[in-house]
């Protein structure tokens, strides 16, 4: 028994993928019972894809014992503050920043 | 003997309900030792002790798993960020590297995280990091130890996303408006450190010596190091 | 309907008091709670996001625990769940383990001493 060092790098391969760095995406506005990773402040919220991470388990199915396949892609996604949060109380370039899988983002048209 | 109270145990084990009176408030030191926890177990205590024989009873775990855990966590993990952050400021090659895939560059220079997949962020003149998990307590464990009390509390959990300079100036950090807040919500897969500046006035130190100007805290993103006065 | 379902662990952007910056360690019992949860999970009998959700699953009970008294519950719930005790052992194991600290002077009960040195 030890750690677990099978993996070398940061990111996993993730070729088979919607989006890419830049992409407008918009969180899903949805309240699905059970395990979720996508807090609920940023649902709704319109964002750019940041980097992409990787293809990885689907903590959503890992979180009840089952092996999370088929893998789902994981991005990074840059939010405006003060999009995310009316009234907030700094400068306009402030950013919030957060990994979102796949399922959860929807494009921005045009 | 010694009797390692501090304010944090002192405080919640008076709310608990026990027969004995055992007079914490005398015995207050300042530092959190651990050798030994004071008063009755908790129910929680008990529990995980409990597992953890029960575990070994089946062959699942040995005791001695446990006990090198705890050594790492207390003696390894806790020093590596610092050399890792260090050594990036002395060779801006490194650095780029730790950016561009930070478990690459940690296994580089000699420190193999363990479940991490680390993304390290930059403080540069125009922008600070900041780190929070708030639907946990998520943090690279192997690289900077255990998370501190106040990471793991629901105060930070809660406001820094939405108040990160309020927050940021109960550490102490005051930032002018002219500098974009980055707040990092670490909530899935990856973990976060952050890359502080290096402090002007520290040319040709070495790393062991710029590694003692780094804390914990400079690695979330809370405070900045500086020069000592 | 958002309230419905948001979970208990879910608190990002709610108002709060002020942070305690001040760190203040970790109890023995908690780094041994700490270290089991870490050799428990590098056996893969369990993973974080299973622990996650028994943590949630907490409800309104989550707010008023501490941080390892939280995760202590998630791992009773896994490990439950998938049979590697049952209620009956731990309850057992739980009695004999409150027996142990029942020592005149708490200080010398074998529990409080390092996690390899248990007396069985």
């Amino acid at each position: 028994m030890s750690a677990d060092f099978s993996f070398k790098s940061t990111y996993a391969p993730a070729p088979v993928r919607r989006y890419n760095v830049g992409d407008k995406v918009t969180v899903k506005r949805a309240f699905p019972p059970g395990h979720r990773r996508t807090p609920q402040y940023i649902r709704g919220k319109q964002g750019v894809i940041e980097r992409i991470c990787g293809a990885y388990p689907n903590p959503e199915e890992l979180a009840y014992g089952f092996d999370g396949k088929p893998e789902k892609v994981l991005y990074r996604v840059r939010f405006a503050q003060s999009h995310v949060w009316p009234g907030y109380a700094g400068p306009a370039n402030d950013v919030i920043e957060m990994e979102v899988y796949e399922h959860w983002l929807e494009p921005v048209k045009g | 003997m010694t009797n390692p109270t501090h304010d944090y145990y002192a405080r919640s084990h008076h709310d608990h309900d026990h027969a004995h009176d055992h007079d914490h408030d005398d015995h207050k030191v300042p530092n959190p030792a651990n050798e030994h926890d004071n008063g009755p177990p908790g129910e929680y205590e008990i529990m995980s002790r409990a597992m953890q024989e029960l575990l070994e009873q089946k062959g699942l775990i040995t005791a001695e798993q446990v006990a090198k855990r705890m050594e790492q966590f207390d003696e390894e993990f806790p020093y590596r960020g610092a050399q890792i952050v260090a050594r990036a400021w002395t060779d801006p090659a490194y650095k780029q590297r730790l950016l561009d895939d930070g478990r690459a560059a940690c296994a580089e220079a000699g420190v193999m995280l363990e479940a991490e997949r680390l993304i390290a962020v930059e403080n540069t003149p125009a922008v600070h990091n900041v780190i929070v998990c708030t639907l946990c307590s998520c943090y690279p464990r192997s690289l900077l130890g255990m998370p501190p009390t106040w990471y793991k509390s629901r105060n930070y959990r809660s406001r820094v996303v939405f108040e990160p300079r309020t927050v940021l100036r109960e550490f102490g950090t005051v930032l002018p408006d002219s500098v974009t807040v980055r707040v990092h919500d670490s909530n899935a897969d990856m973990r976060y450190l952050v890359v502080p500046m290096r402090p002007a006035g520290t040319d040709g130190w070495s790393i062991e010596r710029l590694a003692g100007l780094i804390s914990r805290d400079m690695l979330v993103g809370v405070t900045v190091p500086k020069l000592p006065a | 309907m958002s309230d419905t379902t948001k979970l208990p662990s879910d608190i990002g952007g709610e108002h709060a008091g002020p942070v305690d910056t001040l760190d203040h360690g970790m109890r023995h019992w908690e780094r041994q709670a700490n270290a089991f949860r870490s050799v428990v999970q590098m056996t893969k009998l369990t993973c974080t996001d299973e622990l996650r959700r028994a943590a949630e699953e907490l409800g309104s009970r989550y707010k008023d625990m501490e941080y390892f008294e939280i995760t202590t519950s998630a791992m009773r719930t896994v490990l439950l769940e998938k049979g590697v005790f049952t209620e009956q052992e731990l309850q057992a194991k739980m009695a004999e383990v409150r027996a142990r600290f029942n020592v005149p002077d708490e200080m010398e009960s074998p529990v409080k001493k390092g996690a390899s040195m248990v007396q069985k």
